[in-house]
């Protein structure tokens, strides 16, 4: 035990006593994490207050006064124009490069032609709307426009019909959990991300801890030292294990922080949905979890002739750990099934849907926490074989 | 019981093909040392000599425990390699010639960090670490990071680390490689005070005037076998030149005739 302690803190004072370290490593990823993903929020809301401030430049023809007046006293800011003085030709020309945003064009004498939906003769009149779906403008115009436009037809339906177009009235009453809402875009997003920074936090230290003995050399003035090669397993993955924790806690506030920001554009989100409970379960979940990926990442330094094999080999890992995790992503729910919960990484995201999702299973926790320390254990045998194997930590 | 015995050691690795290829063979083994065998007493410097490629480091891998032998056995002090390494290895100090301490730590911290994984007590740390980096001049540059000493530091840093525990055996693969003069100096007279407080020192070099100067008795190693195991007199005396150098090509040369052969 004495000697796991002088191996953990050495590899713990290593990265410690290392600014560059402390800051690439632990402050670096919470801090880019809040600083991008508040400024993909920014961008998104600017966005949004961009097009819904832009003045519409609509071209019109024969268009009723009605819908005319309607449209003016929208929200939208428009302008309306119509089109005495240009062709049709030369306004699609214009919508095509982007400087008008819409051209409306109404038969001639559109209402009186309405007025005599009775006549044997009726013809139902086409009304004709360009629009250039590749220009925000345009799009938004064309989508202000037609809702005014169906407005304006059931208004003409309830004229000809009186109330005897209404079948029935409806009443909505929303019967929901607003703290499920925020819960269900944190479930989405959050484990992903968590996986994806927990392992490059110890991507970004692990290799260097055990394959960067091996190149130095140091690798053999340690094994020639009289300590038991468990001993010097379980030190490095304890420190790594601890070093990337606190790197994945710094992106897990990171993005709690920044997500409200990134989401506040299409909902409602807000971090102070989740209580001590569930930081506390989502922190085991975390540890259990970053204790696997250590342990993967050691045992691949220890095989690895050099970190630069290391970080080759580690990143196909990397990749199928992302899939597993995006592969979740959609379903916004977890699991059900016990056995989802002995799968390495893939419990570790379940449990944290579950948990975000407030509908954890205290079975389901212990599967994957025991499960998780199995194969820690597992991973600390293989790692200790390969410090006593000769063919490879000598291999050239 | 302060003698170091290697009795009839063999040991081979089997090849990879990118290994069977750099050497233009199609053996899928390779026989590293072959019935090896020599004793280093205490108050001697044994020198071990041999091309590149020969078996030496293998040789001074066997005896550290960080190899097993396929066939012999080692015996540390009356400790076997194969049955007792924990206790060879509290008895040993290796210094590898491929070392390169790690740049970001101090020799300060190197020092306690190796001598609490042999188990020494604080306070014998502290005095032990006094005599050695006095010795080296070090203490003025202990709480430097090892990445801003001069390679001739480092590498008085990586001997001082080597003997943490005042070890009686010393194995010490190529410690002057690379240095210059007045480092070397520095290395190879300390070699000599190990020698007299009555440590077992082997040591592994290429430079054979190092030999000629330190060395009480000599081991030629080549291809993996021991050709000559003897005093330094007697070697030199064995050839019509007297001289270590010229013993050492013939025997180089006759080797790659007989193989060819």
């Amino acid at each position: 035990m004495r000697n796991v302690l002088t191996v953990f803190k050495k590899e713990f004072y290593r990265v410690i006593t290392d600014k560059r370290l402390i800051f690439t490593a632990i402050l670096l990823p919470g801090l880019a994490i809040y600083v991008m993903y508040s400024l993909m929020g920014n961008a998104i809301g600017n966005e949004v207050e961009d097009i819904s401030s832009h003045k519409m430049i609509i071209y019109t023809e024969n268009m009723p006064d009605d819908l005319h007046d309607a449209i003016v006293d929208g929200t939208t800011p428009v302008e309306f124009h119509d089109l005495s003085d240009i062709t049709v030709d030369d306004v699609k020309d214009k919508i095509y490069a982007g400087d008008i945003d819409l051209l409306i064009v109404f038969p001639e004498d559109f209402e009186t032609v309405l007025d005599g939906y009775q006549d044997v003769d009726y013809v139902i009149p086409s009304v004709s709307v360009y629009y250039n779906p590749s220009e925000k403008y345009s799009e938004n115009s064309y989508y202000v426009v037609t809702s005014f436009l169906g407005n304006y037809g059931y208004s003409i339906n309830l004229d000809r019909h009186g109330d005897d177009l209404t079948i029935f009235n409806t009443s909505l009453e929303k019967v929901f959990d607003e703290n499920k809402e925020s819960a269900r875009g944190f479930a989405m997003l959050l484990p992903m991300l968590i996986i994806m920074f927990l392992f490059s936090g110890a991507m970004s230290i692990g290799p260097d801890s055990i394959a960067g003995e091996k190149e130095r050399g140091t690798i053999a003035t340690l094994l020639v030292t009289p300590i038991k090669r468990g001993e010097l397993a379980i030190g490095k993955v304890l420190s790594l294990s601890v070093i990337s924790l606190m790197s994945a806690t710094s992106s897990f506030i990171g993005i709690m922080f920044s997500l409200p920001n990134l989401m506040g554009s299409s909902g409602e989100m807000s971090n102070g949905i989740y209580g001590i409970k569930e930081y506390v379960l989502i922190f085991l979940v975390l540890l259990a979890t970053v204790l696997v990926i250590v342990g993967l990442i050691s045992m691949i330094s220890a095989y690895a002739k050099n970190i630069k094999e290391a970080s080759m080999l580690i990143l196909p890992l990397y990749f199928v750990s992302i899939i597993v995790a995006v592969s979740s992503m959609f379903s916004g729910e977890a699991s059900s099934s016990l056995v989802t919960y002995v799968i390495p990484i893939y419990s570790s995201i379940n449990m944290l849907v579950s948990i975000l999702m407030f509908e954890t299973v205290p079975l389901h926790l212990i599967v994957m926490i025991a499960s998780s320390l199995v194969y820690v254990a597992i991973l600390i045998f293989i790692i200790n074989k390969l410090f006593q194997s000769e063919k490879v930590m000598f291999s050239k | 019981m302060n003698t170091l015995e290697v009795k009839n050691i063999k040991k081979t690795f089997k090849l990879s093909r990118k290994q069977r290829k750099l050497d233009k063979t199609d053996e899928k083994y390779k026989v590293a040392v072959n019935d090896l065998s020599f004793t280093a007493y205490p108050g001697e410097i044994f020198g071990l000599l041999g091309p590149n490629g020969a078996g030496k480091t293998t040789c001074l891998r066997t005896i550290s425990t960080l190899i097993k032998p396929d066939e012999g056995d080692i015996f540390v002090g009356g400790s076997s390699v194969i049955t007792d390494s924990f206790e060879v290895r509290s008895k040993i100090g290796f210094l590898t010639s491929e070392l390169k301490l790690e740049d970001h730590f101090t020799p300060n911290y190197l020092f306690t960090y190796f001598s609490r994984l042999h188990g020494i007590l604080e306070e014998d740390i502290e005095k032990n670490r006094n005599e050695l980096f006095k010795r080296f001049g070090i203490d003025e540059f202990m709480e430097v990071k090892v990445g801003d000493l001069s390679s001739g530091m480092k590498q008085k840093t990586s001997i001082a680390i080597s003997l943490v525990h005042n070890p009686n055996f010393i194995i010490f693969d190529e410690p002057t490689n690379g240095l210059d003069v007045l480092t070397a100096r520095s290395v190879t007279d300390y070699l000599i005070d190990l020698k007299n407080q009555g440590k077992t020192v082997i040591l592994s070099t290429h430079i054979l005037s190092v030999v000629e100067k330190l060395c009480n008795r000599v081991g030629i190693i080549i291809n993996g076998k021991m050709k000559v195991n003897d005093t330094i007199e007697n070697v030199k005396n064995s050839h019509p030149s007297k001289d270590l150098e010229e013993l050492f090509f013939d025997l180089v040369k006759e080797e790659e005739e007989g193989v060819l052969l």
